[in-house]
């Protein structure tokens, strides 16, 4: 079969509309950057940075010469627990890549430690608490898979607002009782039971 | 249910199979690895390799439009179709369910546009020649002549124009999709790095 070439209308439409194409990406890319080129929405800790440049360098992706411009020794001294700080220091020092462990644009609510445990509360807890991190309750510093439960005064507030109901082994899965998210419980009939 | 329904419905059966199987797998090395399989080293090799095999489907555009008096590259015809099958599987397996940045997704999709555009010309070629090969023995031992089945046959080519109009779809689309491409590949390289 003899190749027929197509309508004279047809290369001029595609040029048209590549060319458009192109414009649009371009003003996209510095007006909304993260809606034409991130894989996700960045993480509850990263929210606020906009710039694609905060932290990715040109054709070396998410360095970590980037991350310790905010997450230097001082912010990790200052901010994190000891052993905690002290392994992040040692790794910034051996240049090893942040991530080796840690991954960003995965959504508001995930985990940026590759491996971390699940959240087992889900995102509830930190509407409940007007908290964004679990280390506001718990404390990671003796073993990454396990924590334990610090006595602060979220903690605190949390176990009094629920009038004996929130107890250690009790309350991982707050949607059991607080249904559809909602923050008050529905008292239930004793009929019902 | 006539023949062209039943492929059709086939046809279609089969992309949705193997574009299920492609997030399943897609999926499977994501659990795996515990990150999105498109962001780790061998999500990359497979994008690159998928995109490779695609870009054997050009072959056989350059051998028919600038094969001189070779005739119809058949085997690359073959290829064409092989690795245009092959190739957009690979890349759902690298891009996964993860539909966020305008650019990948659209490029995604103008490969859909040009995956299934290409699926139903095959059938519309395929189709057309039979019935004009079938139309044209039943004349030949009617005893006319070559003019006059030339003649009865001209309205049967009209499928043929119908493959005309497919293709006014089918290629612009394919040069949109390669400039989307390029701009993701540019832009993956840019923000993530090599």
């Amino acid at each position: 079969m003899r190749f027929s070439p197509l309508p004279p209308g047809t290369f001029p439409f595609v040029v048209i509309t590549i060319t458009l194409l192109l414009a649009w990406v371009v003003w996209g890319s510095f007006n909304y950057p993260e809606a034409l080129w991130a894989p996700g929405n960045l993480s509850r800790y990263h929210a606020d940075i906009s710039a694609c440049s905060a932290c990715h360098q040109p054709f070396q992706g998410a360095t970590a010469y980037k991350c310790v411009s905010c997450h230097d020794n001082k912010h990790f001294a200052a901010r994190s627990k000891p052993n905690v700080s002290e392994f992040h220091q040692k790794t910034i020092h051996e240049g090893q890549p942040c991530k080796g462990c840690h991954t960003e644009h995965r959504g508001a609510l995930a985990q940026i430690t590759i491996g971390a445990m699940a959240n087992p509360h889900g995102e509830f807890v930190f509407r409940a608490t007007g908290t964004n991190s679990c280390t506001a309750c718990h404390d990671f510093s003796t073993d990454f898979e396990r924590s334990h439960l610090l006595d602060n005064s979220i903690v605190r507030h949390l176990m009094e607002e629920g009038e004996g109901m929130h107890r250690l082994g009790k309350m991982a899965r707050c949607l059991a009782c607080h249904t559809d998210g909602r923050l008050e419980i529905e008292e239930k009939d004793e009929d019902d039971e | 249910m006539t023949t062209i329904t039943k492929r059709f419905l086939i046809l279609i059966s089969c992309v949705a199979a193997a574009i299920g199987v492609a997030l399943l797998i897609e999926v499977l090395f994501s659990f795996q690895s515990g990150r999105q399989f498109g962001h780790t080293q061998t999500g990359h090799v497979v994008g690159w390799v998928g995109f490779a095999v695609i870009l054997t489907v050009f072959v056989y555009s350059a051998k028919k439009r600038y094969g001189g008096q070779a005739g119809w590259p058949k085997g690359w015809f073959l290829v064409h179709q092989v690795a245009g099958i092959a190739g957009p599987a690979l890349i759902v397996i690298h891009a996964g369910p993860h539909l966020h940045a305008l650019v990948p997704t659209l490029a995604l999709l103008a490969m859909g546009v040009v995956t299934v555009s290409g699926l139903i010309g095959v059938a519309v070629h395929r189709r057309a020649i039979s019935l004009l090969d079938t139309q044209r023995k039943e004349l030949i031992s009617q005893g006319l002549s070559h003019e006059d089945i030339e003649d009865r046959l001209f309205d049967l080519a009209s499928d043929e124009e119908a493959f005309r109009i497919w293709q006014i779809i089918h290629v612009p689309i394919v040069m949109i999709f390669l400039v989307l491409v390029i701009t993701h590949v540019l832009g993956a390289l840019y923000l993530g790095g090599f």
